[in-house]
């Protein structure tokens, strides 16, 4: 393999390769730089250019970084615990930036100083780490205890996600520390009927949840449609451009056309579609499939639009996740002709 | 410059990346995957099990590994753990709901050992979708600060459909694993 390298150019190759490489040193010291914090006191080593292929201007460097690294981590059991974790950040992002320093360095160091400069930085972190779990009981970015999962009412899997969604709502509330702007949709209603015309407001996702005995109409494009919950509803919308995604959906029926429909945890539902891939079912019984069959007034200039004017046959090919044989799933069948509703046409919105 | 290029040829048999690609059902891995290497990005059916793309970006060769999404097959993603050097993990910006279990599904990952090493490149996709939350709302939903520090990770906002951002997010991943790699030697 190696003897098929070009040796006729190789200087000119050389070069050109160094200068990349050069550069590629400034992007990632430049990076390094921009992310570490202006209000460290004095902890980064300046990045390598300086130092660029000077073993001894190197080990100077490292050693003077490893030093003060060392003395802080000295100072920390003196400090306010208050501000303990913030220190150790600062340290912890010092240790990096050395092993960047190393990382940098290492093509013109010697191999043994390579090595030990590694083997110092990884005593670094051992000692910062041994230092934080004495001072600070230990804070890792896990989800160690999700009791739902261990609860008693475990045997059906179903019942003990509904719990886990059920829980959910709280928890949501403390994670999503950014203020959502409510997306456009449906939420929270019964026995009602739901319509918008999107054409012309350049609608983003449009969301459904929560929704008990309704029927929702949708005309005009959407990029992207959520649904979430719905029981006893009939939807009956224009095309999606993206995908459309279904979580837990009971005795309803769907006519939907769009580039990708998934369906989860849906019962006993009909689903007319026009889709540009296979449909996907998971964790559904008792779902079956039929062909699109809406129509408002100019809906063939927005299926066109939506690259679905045409019938590609794909609603019959579903896979479902649940069953990855050859035969059929037990999960979904195909609705026979005689139990498929006529064309719903809803271009009065309102009626 | 003789020293470099007699590295540069040892280095020649480790131009070869391995890249896993994971996120919830629907976040457009595949897409994100086909449009980087210039494919159609118009009939794509939800993954049922995984693909292999092997594309040459800049000068490395890439094997990136495409998991599929789906709940039932979430559990299999662990089979594709060894020798991975980057991790992209790909969040549907727009799908406010599963947030939560984007949050968890990320933090199972991040716990386990043989990916400890891996490059972390999070894009944050759908950007083009009206209402997507920036890449800053959801570093912060996912909590990135609070990640081990010795984790090199880096948030991407960016459009699987328009192919904005998927470059940035490549080049820093490809920059930073080639960076790593040099390390070793």
């Amino acid at each position: 393999m190696e003897g098929e390298a070009d040796r006729s150019d190789a200087s000119a190759d050389a070069s050109a390769l160094r200068k990349k490489h050069l550069a590629m040193l400034e992007r990632l010291s430049n990076r390094h730089q921009s992310s570490s914090r202006p209000d460290k006191p004095g902890s980064s080593p300046p990045p390598a250019a300086a130092s660029f292929e000077s073993t001894s201007s190197f080990l100077s460097l490292f050693g003077e970084s490893k030093r003060s690294i060392e003395s802080r981590l000295g100072q920390c059991r003196l400090a306010d615990p208050s501000l303990l974790k913030l220190q150790f950040d600062e340290i912890s992002t010092s240790i990096a930036d050395l092993e960047k320093l190393v990382a940098e360095s290492s093509y013109y160091l010697p191999s043994y100083e390579v090595r030990s400069s590694l083997k110092a930085v990884s005593d670094l972190r051992q000692a910062l780490d041994n230092l934080s779990s004495e001072l600070i009981p230990k804070k890792k970015f896990s989800f160690k205890n999700k009791p739902a999962r261990k609860e008693p009412t475990a045997p059906q899997p179903k019942g003990a996600e509904a719990e886990n969604r059920d829980s959910r709502p709280a928890a949501k509330a403390g994670s999503l520390a950014v203020a959502v702007p409510d997306s456009p949709g449906f939420r929270n209603r019964a026995n009602e009927v739901l319509a918008k015309d999107v054409r012309g407001l350049e609608i983003g996702e449009f969301t459904l949840s929560d929704l008990e005995s309704c029927e929702v109409r949708l005309i005009g494009c959407a990029r992207a449609l959520f649904v979430h919950r719905l029981r006893n509803c009939r939807v009956y919308a224009g095309p999606v451009t993206g995908s459309v995604l279904i979580e837990e959906a009971e005795n309803c029926v769907f006519l939907l056309a769009s580039h990708q429909i998934r369906i989860h945890n849906a019962k006993a539902s009909d689903f007319y579609l026009r889709v540009r891939s296979r449909p996907i079912v998971e964790d559904c019984s008792g779902v079956r499939f039929a062909p699109y069959r809406l129509h408002y007034r100019g809906i063939e200039r927005d299926l066109e639009d939506a690259r679905l004017g045409e019938e590609t046959g794909n609603w019959s090919k579903v896979d479902d996740f649940k069953w990855l044989r050859a035969a059929q799933s037990p999960n979904w069948s195909v609705l026979p002709e005689n139990e498929r509703i006529e064309t719903v046409d809803i271009s009065n919105l309102s009626a | 410059m003789g020293l470099l290029s007699i590295i540069r040829k040892i280095k020649r048999k480790e131009k070869e990346m391995r890249i896993l690609m994971v996120g919830l059902d629907n976040s457009g891995k595949t897409t994100i995957v086909l449009k980087i290497n210039g494919e159609d990005t118009s009939v794509i059916s939800p993954t049922l099990g995984f693909n292999i793309k092997t594309i040459t970006y800049q000068k490395y060769t890439l094997n990136i590994w495409d998991v599929g999404g789906q709940k039932t097959i979430r559990s299999y993603w662990r089979n594709y753990f060894e020798q991975t050097d980057g991790l992209i993990w790909v969040v549907d910006s727009s799908d406010l709901r599963r947030l939560d279990d984007c949050k968890m599904e990320l933090d199972n990952l991040l716990k386990e050992e043989r990916l400890s090493g891996a490059s972390l490149l999070i894009f944050a996709n759908k950007q083009d979708i009206k209402g997507a939350l920036t890449p800053a709302e959801i570093a912060k939903v996912l909590n990135l600060e609070a990640m081990d520090k010795t984790r090199h990770w880096k948030i991407v906002g960016c459009s699987a459909y328009t192919g904005e951002g998927l470059l940035e997010g490549f080049d820093w991943l490809v920059q930073d694993i080639a960076s790593r790699i040099y390390m070793l030697e």
